[in-house]
């Protein structure tokens, strides 16, 4: 449904989106992590026209952005972070406006905007004025104007920015109950809540496409697992045996009171190395007492690629000055 | 062009809901009603031609100052709000041309412009009452006088959208159209008046008289003449800073 090969997106000197592709498949929630400017809402401004691509192609259910923009923009249901709603409308007023403009047909206005109201759980402040609902509602009110031609593809821009926690959960269960008929493409930077909702997750940083594939897929694919291993023998024995080990490499390690050791060792990637560890020790007597293989969460493998990947850049630029 | 007539309805309903457009009415009527009652008094005393009583009422004080100062005001908020707010970003991304937004925008603010002088025919109704005035006020120069306001006006307006596009400071905004509206409406004439012969060069004599929009009102409108060349500037210069409009709100997409 959504389509992306290569695009770029320069403001003056700044490079803001750099040759980036995805596939968005047709029923999928995907989530779109980044940091702050790391490209996410230029990448969104370019899907649904209001930018256009510096180089590179975007489509929308078969329609590129740049030269059928009209054509793609009626697929397209659009929430930006800030939802900016007219203060002096009522909500009502609001979303039969925006119905209208989006061709809602007249006959079909009224059901249309009853409908996205009760999706968007806005129906008890339809006669209040847009100016005096709350954050929550005016978020609601926002992906209710979304929803109010009922696009095949949603793109929410970061729609829990700024919520209260039972606000948040509420717009996390109403984008849950919208993949049944919608593609979306959800941007944020909260990582549980692109976990807790999404199918798949692109995280882009500096403009650039980190990672593409399911949470867990990505974090098990992960080289950051860790190995804790405790057992009743000296920190010097216990450290020899985890060095010894292939795809292990000792971290830390101290002394477990009164008669252990505990070492914490890096996996690399590939399967077996704890329990190779587990039967040397065993073999060589030892008592074990803990040997675990932590997973990182999403929230560390977000930091190590892209904090990670700042250090290496800036480790790389350091170089790239010294040899000049 | 459905886009352009939901717009349309949009900016209309805003702007009759609007409290700054009560006031300016309020102001614009209070003011003008009382510069009437002296210029009919006046006509009274002295038995002038009633026949000029009505273009002569267009060159009121209140008249100028409306036709310069109200459009900006009006155009003020059109995208300079909408881009102040961010509104702009969800307008523009709806599926509808960046030009039937302009043109609705346009028309709305038209429309309440001449909604605002809509009353101002009521006046010279009341002029024309046997028990008052008795005055017999010809239909010609009226509904010229006020065709000219409307293309007048239209034109300032059309400036007014393309100012309020190019800022997302709606006081900016409002004082470059007030400019533009005070340029159209003055620097001809003093420019005529600066260049002295130079002026009778046959170039600067033909702009400098499609520009004097002044004369050409008080030449050709005020007098129940409409001319074709008259009309056609006046329509081409609203489409001219529609367009300009349009491309200043198309140029974000520009890679």
């Amino acid at each position: 449904m959504i389509r992306v090969r290569e695009l770029s997106k320069r403001f003056g000197q700044t490079l803001a989106v750099d040759r980036i592709s995805f596939e968005v498949a047709r029923g999928e929630i995907v989530g779109f992590l980044g940091p702050n400017g790391a490209g996410k809402t230029t990448t969104i401004r370019v899907l649904t026209g209001y930018h256009a691509a510096s180089s590179g192609t975007a489509e929308v259910a078969g329609h590129d952005v740049a030269t059928a923009s009209l054509a793609a923009r009626r697929q397209l249901g659009y929430l930006p972070e800030n939802v900016p709603i007219y203060p002096d409308l009522r909500v009502v007023e609001y979303l039969r406006y925006r119905a209208a403009l989006k061709g809602v047909p007249w006959r079909e206005r009224k059901a249309a905007v009853a409908r996205a109201m009760a999706k968007a759980g806005v129906e008890d402040v339809a006669r209040k004025l847009c100016g005096q609902v709350s954050r929550g509602y005016r978020q609601r009110v926002g992906l209710a104007d979304a929803l109010v031609a009922n696009p095949p593809i949603l793109i929410l821009d970061e729609p829990t920015s700024g919520l209260d926690p039972n606000q948040r959960r509420r717009i996390k269960q109403v984008v849950r109950d919208l993949a049944a008929e919608h593609t979306v493409l959800f941007s944020s930077h909260i990582l549980t809540e692109v976990e807790d909702v999404s199918s798949r997750i692109l995280v882009i940083h500096r403009g650039r496409l980190r990672a593409d594939g399911a949470p867990r897929a990505l974090v098990a694919e992960s080289a950051a697992r860790r190995l804790r291993v405790a057992a009743a023998c000296s920190v010097a024995r216990l450290v020899e045996f985890v060095a010894a080990t292939p795809g292990l490499e000792v971290v830390r390690s101290a002394p477990q009171p009164p008669d252990g050791a505990s070492v914490e060792a890096a996996v690399a990637a590939g399967e077996g190395a704890a329990r190779a560890l587990g039967e040397r020790l065993l073999a060589a007597g030892i008592a074990v007492r803990e040997l675990a293989v932590e997973l990182p969460t999403l929230e560390e493998y977000f930091h190590r690629i892209t904090e990670g990947s700042d250090r290496q850049e800036e480790l790389a630029h350091g170089a790239a000055e010294a040899n000049a | 062009m459905s886009g352009a007539w939901v717009t349309f309805q949009k900016e209309l309903l805003s702007y009759c809901t609007s409290p700054v457009s009560w006031f300016i009415g309020f102001v614009f009527y209070l003011w003008r009603g009382l510069q009437m009652y002296g210029t009919a008094w006046s006509f009274a005393l002295y038995r002038g031609d009633q026949d000029l009583f009505a273009p002569s009422t267009y060159g009121l004080q209140s008249t100028f100052l409306m036709v310069m100062l109200v459009p900006g005001v009006l155009t003020m908020r059109c995208f300079a709000e909408e881009r102040r707010t961010g509104s702009i970003e969800t307008l523009m991304t709806a599926p509808v041309r960046d030009g039937e937004v302009v043109f609705g925008k346009w028309a709305a603010a038209t429309a309440f412009f001449g909604l605002l002088w809509l009353p101002s025919v009521l006046v010279l109704q009341v002029l024309e009452l046997p028990w008052f005035f008795d005055a017999d006020l010809a239909f010609g120069p009226v509904f010229a006088a006020y065709l000219g306001m409307f293309l007048l006006s239209g034109l300032m307006l059309a400036f007014g959208c393309f100012a309020s596009s190019l800022t997302d400071n709606v006081l900016l905004a409002a004082v470059l159209a007030m400019l533009f509206n005070f340029g159209l409406l003055s620097v001809p004439g003093q420019l005529r008046f600066y260049l002295g012969e130079h002026a009778e060069n046959y170039y600067v004599r033909e702009l400098l008289d499609k520009f004097d929009v002044m004369r050409n009102f008080g030449d050709w409108f005020a007098r129940g003449l409409i001319d074709s060349s008259q009309v056609a500037f006046y329509a081409g210069g609203i489409l001219f800073f529609l367009g300009l409009t349009t491309v200043s709100l198309s140029s974000r997409r520009i890679a």
